[in-house]
């Protein structure tokens, strides 16, 4: 339908009345109609604030974690911020919060400092919002439930042929590194608890999931680096020189983590195509 | 045993399947007749939700409703979202596909809420001709419902009813008739419910649904949060009067109650229905 008919101005009208953040401002009565209680103004209020309840309900069941921590009201006030900012445009509602921690990130007032600094409250509050939305995409993404996935046996012993391979990460695998053990303060909100927040240390998280339940482990440094490289596509025997493994300690965490159904496969080069 | 319509299967008394039953539903195996699933819940999940529907679908007959299709918008159709509605109809076997009367969002967005739309010709032609496309996109007839209304346009050249019931005959689609937002509606509006009710095509509704509502003095809000009323109950008695044995569904949202709250609501229903038809 051509954006200058009558049904496309009124719906372009409504919803930018709906969206404007301070209320809606142009008078609704030559468009709405008054009921015998309420003006054609309160009635359009009715959608103003629904559209907030709805959206702030979502937002914080998909961030219970950074609404216990900041509360109710202040989480509201940035949840609405992001939202002004950046409305919904999927059809889910498990979709709204995905620029949540970019937006924070991006407009957090302490700019200029360096990123990840620990004890940095706006770091704290951002590495949480992306733990949350992490856990979101691990949960309700694709898995490996179903599938074959590389297991400890598929890795060879030999470490010329181990540092050839590139191991291909399950489609649920994902890596954060936090300034403070976001996962532990999430697992005690979610578990109804009240708990204080942990004292600033940086952690290296790896989410993933087993039997449609996501894990959060937290792995060394070094481990994260190793993983972090094989993510980005490296070789294996590239991954562990970044972490500055030996190859005894690069197999037993190849070995671990393909028992955790890490990875779905692995290649060797594409020239030579799947091994398995 | 409800009757079938339009081809649909007669599935009997059902309720709005909700995430915290899941256990509840795989250990107990509820006697209800079929469940509703809201369909963007479950297109886009690849995880233990979309998989705790497939399982319940192999075991209970399983409809979608959906709150996104935006049928009224003067947006383009979302092809991939009917692409993806179309995958999960089939993976579910769904008995029919449902959504609303109304429009979510234009250049873009999704309010995620249910908006209404002028009753003018202007309107009818363009959810007629969208309705027509998205049937011929998934290869079935589709059902949409009545929505609940806080406002309604100056420029209106029709009643509800009659808008819906030229759609669905102009369209060839059935109709989802929610007596509480009948309910929720005529108060806000200040039309005869019954009269509404009245001037639907009876051989078009589909399905029927149930809820509860708040009442906030100035206006009543559909809230899915509460037992279904009971000026709600004497609409679903007249609407099985006229209806017959439709299909009938219980949703409820928020303050959501043990699933056995849910089936003495549901016995209600089928005790109400048994009254309406004189049994």
């Amino acid at each position: 339908m051509p954006e200058r008919s009558e049904l496309a101005r009124l719906q372009r009208w409504m919803q930018d009345a709906i969206l404007a953040p301070g209320g809606p401002t142009e008078a609704a009565g030559s468009v709405l109609t008054a009921s015998g209680t309420m003006t054609a103004e309160q009635r359009l209020g009715v959608y103003w604030r629904g559209y907030r309840l709805r959206l702030l309900e979502g937002m914080r069941g998909l961030h219970e974690g950074l609404c216990h921590l900041l509360g109710r009201e202040t989480f509201d006030a940035f949840a609405l911020a992001y939202l002004e900012a950046c409305p919904p445009r999927t059809p889910t509602l498990f979709r709204l919060d995905e620029g949540f921690a970019d937006y924070l990130e991006a407009t957090r007032p302490d700019a200029g400092r360096p990123p990840g600094e620990p004890g940095s409250w706006t770091q704290t509050l951002i590495d949480l919002a992306r733990l949350e939305r992490l856990f979101t995409e691990v949960l309700d993404g694709p898995g490996t439930e179903g599938t074959a996935v590389l297991g400890p046996g598929d890795l060879p012993a030999d470490p010329a042929r181990l540092a050839r391979l590139r191991l291909v990460p399950a489609p649920c695998l994902r890596l954060l590194r936090a300034c403070f053990p976001a996962h532990e303060y999430l697992r005690a909100v979610r578990l109804g608890r009240d708990p204080e927040l942990p004292a600033p240390r940086a952690v290296h998280l790896v989410l993933s999931r087993t039997d449609h339940a996501v894990t959060v482990s937290e792995v060394d440094p070094a481990a994260y680096r190793a993983l972090s490289a094989l993510v980005r596509g490296a070789t294996a025997g590239d991954a562990l020189d970044e972490a500055g493994a030996g190859a005894e300690q690069g197999l037993a965490w190849l070995r671990r983590w393909a028992g955790q159904r890490f990875f779905t496969t692995v290649t060797t080069d594409i020239t030579e195509g799947t091994t398995r | 045993m409800t009757a079938p319509r339009l081809g649909h299967e007669a599935l009997g008394f059902g309720v709005g399947l909700r995430t915290p039953h899941f256990e509840h539903i795989r250990r107990h195996r509820p006697a209800v007749g079929f469940f509703e699933a809201i369909t963007e819940n479950f297109m886009d999940s690849r995880g233990g939700r979309r998989a705790a529907l497939e399982e319940i679908a192999d075991r209970y007959p399983v409809v979608l409703h959906g709150v996104s299709l935006s049928i009224g918008s003067t947006d383009p159709l979302d092809l991939g979202y009917l692409a993806r509605l179309r995958d999960l109809a089939e993976a579910v076997g769904a008995a029919w596909v449902s959504d609303h009367v109304c429009w979510t969002g234009v250049a873009g967005l999704n309010t995620h809420d249910l908006l209404p739309l002028p009753f003018t010709e202007e309107s009818l032609a363009h959810v007629v001709r969208r309705i027509g496309a998205v049937q011929d996109f998934l290869g079935r007839r589709i059902v949409l419902e009545n929505p609940s209304s806080y406002a309604e346009f100056a420029g209106s050249t029709m009643s509800e009813p009659e808008f819906l019931a030229r759609m669905a005959d102009e369209a060839d689609c059935g109709l989802l008739l929610d007596v509480n937002n009948v309910h929720v509606s005529a108060f806000n509006h200040g039309f005869d419910p019954v009269a509404y009710l009245r001037a639907l095509p009876p051989e078009r509704v589909v399905q029927v649904h149930l809820a509860g509502h708040t009442d906030y003095g100035t206006h009543i809000i559909d809230t899915h949060d509460a037992p279904v009323a009971g000026p709600v109950w004497e609409l679903y008695r007249l609407a099985v009067e006229l209806a017959g044995d439709v299909p009938t569904l219980l949703e409820w949202d928020d303050r959501l109650p043990a699933f056995s709250v849910l089936e003495a609501e549901l016995a209600k229903a089928r005790r109400a229905a048994a009254e309406a038809r004189g049994a």
